[in-house]
């Protein structure tokens, strides 16, 4: 009996789940077609959100000024616009993440003394942060943005140093072998 | 010896432009779109007659182009209560129909331009959000100021 139940409970939740990827999806397909290919194009050269932006996109504050002049209709609005702007930034995020890890593979096939420890923890940082991010896009479907201000920082802070650290182990795969020393 | 650190001329047609030209406009969202404003359309590349005399066309145009990603960044990581405020003040010193000016900016978005080249993706489009946000707070204002 318990068992139908864990089931049906179960398929509910995947259905939830579901739906507001299904919404999630459809929000930032609107934003996606109102800005173009361009923006795409961008966000392959450009650095990572600074964590004053990811504050204010997610801010409370906001939500609290726009309650406090009592219309329905502005309520709406600013819910879907910020909803919108957050699952872009999930998705930028997503792909910053992507960029990260491609360099990072990239250079360790330079490197010479590759460390199997390492390159484990770092593929599963990359798997942390691809969840978190599969995570915070169902969540802002379903909650929207304001609700998800510590762990859209926490996210935001936990690239930032994943990506430091990944570029420090690019730059020493690149430097030069110091004079007379011998590489493998 | 005393040791004279020279300034840079971009830091010094940078600071040229904070105080002859920016320092006169009232608010953030003005110094971005006149900034914006010295920007070519076409080739993306920005020009300013007196800086451009004062200093180089090349200086002016670096000078230009980092005073327009500050003043970016600046309004756009204002909060929703802020810009309003910021945009009121827009909206007074440019003695437009108030009406006409916040129908017009819904219609043509035209603080779009006002985005300078290569910036963060999701920085642009929360600027823009914040401007579409602001102008419909300025709108609901004066509906309820002419309901009374």
């Amino acid at each position: 009996m318990i068992g139908v139940w864990g089931a049906l409970a179960g398929a509910l939740v995947l259905l939830l789940v579901l739906l507001a990827w299904l919404r999630a999806e459809a929000s930032s397909k609107d934003s996606r077609s109102d800005w173009g290919e361009a923006d795409q194009e961008q966000s392959e050269s450009v650095e990572a959100c600074s964590p004053e932006i990811v504050s204010q996109l997610f801010s409370a504050a906001d939500s609290k000024f726009i309650s406090g002049l009592e219309s329905p209709g502005l309520e709406n609005l600013f819910r879907r616009e910020r909803t919108a702007v957050a699952l872009h930034w999930v998705q930028e995020t997503s792909a910053f993440i992507n960029k990260i890890m491609r360099r990072h593979l990239e250079a360790s096939r330079l490197s010479a003394d590759l460390e199997i420890a390492e390159e484990a923890r770092t593929f599963l940082q990359y798997a942390r942060l691809k969840l978190y991010c599969g995570i915070l896009f169902v969540l802002i479907g379903l909650l929207g943005p304001q609700r998800l201000a510590g762990t859209a920082l926490y996210a935001e802070r936990f690239i930032q140093r994943v990506g430091e650290g990944l570029v420090e182990f690019q730059l020493a795969a690149r430097l030069p072998e110091p004079d007379g020393s011998e590489s493998l | 010896m005393s040791a004279m650190v020279k300034p840079l001329p971009v830091q010094e047609a940078y600071e040229d432009l904070l105080q002859r030209s920016l320092s006169r406009i009232p608010c953030d969202l003005g110094r971005l779109l006149y900034l914006a404003s010295t920007r070519d359309y076409n080739t993306g590349n920005y020009h300013h007659d007196g800086l451009a005399d004062r200093f180089s066309v090349k200086v002016a145009r670096s000078a230009l182009e980092i005073a327009h990603r500050q003043a970016f960044y600046k309004v756009a990581a204002l909060s929703l209560e802020e810009l309003v405020r910021d945009l009121a003040a827009y909206l007074e010193s440019s003695r437009e129909n108030p009406e006409e000016f916040l129908r017009t900016w819904q219609r043509l978005e035209p603080y779009r331009i006002a985005i300078p080249m290569e910036v963060n993706p999701t920085v642009a489009r929360l600027f823009a959000s914040n401007v579409r946000l602001a102008l419909a707070v300025l709108r609901l204002r004066q509906s309820t100021h002419a309901d009374r």
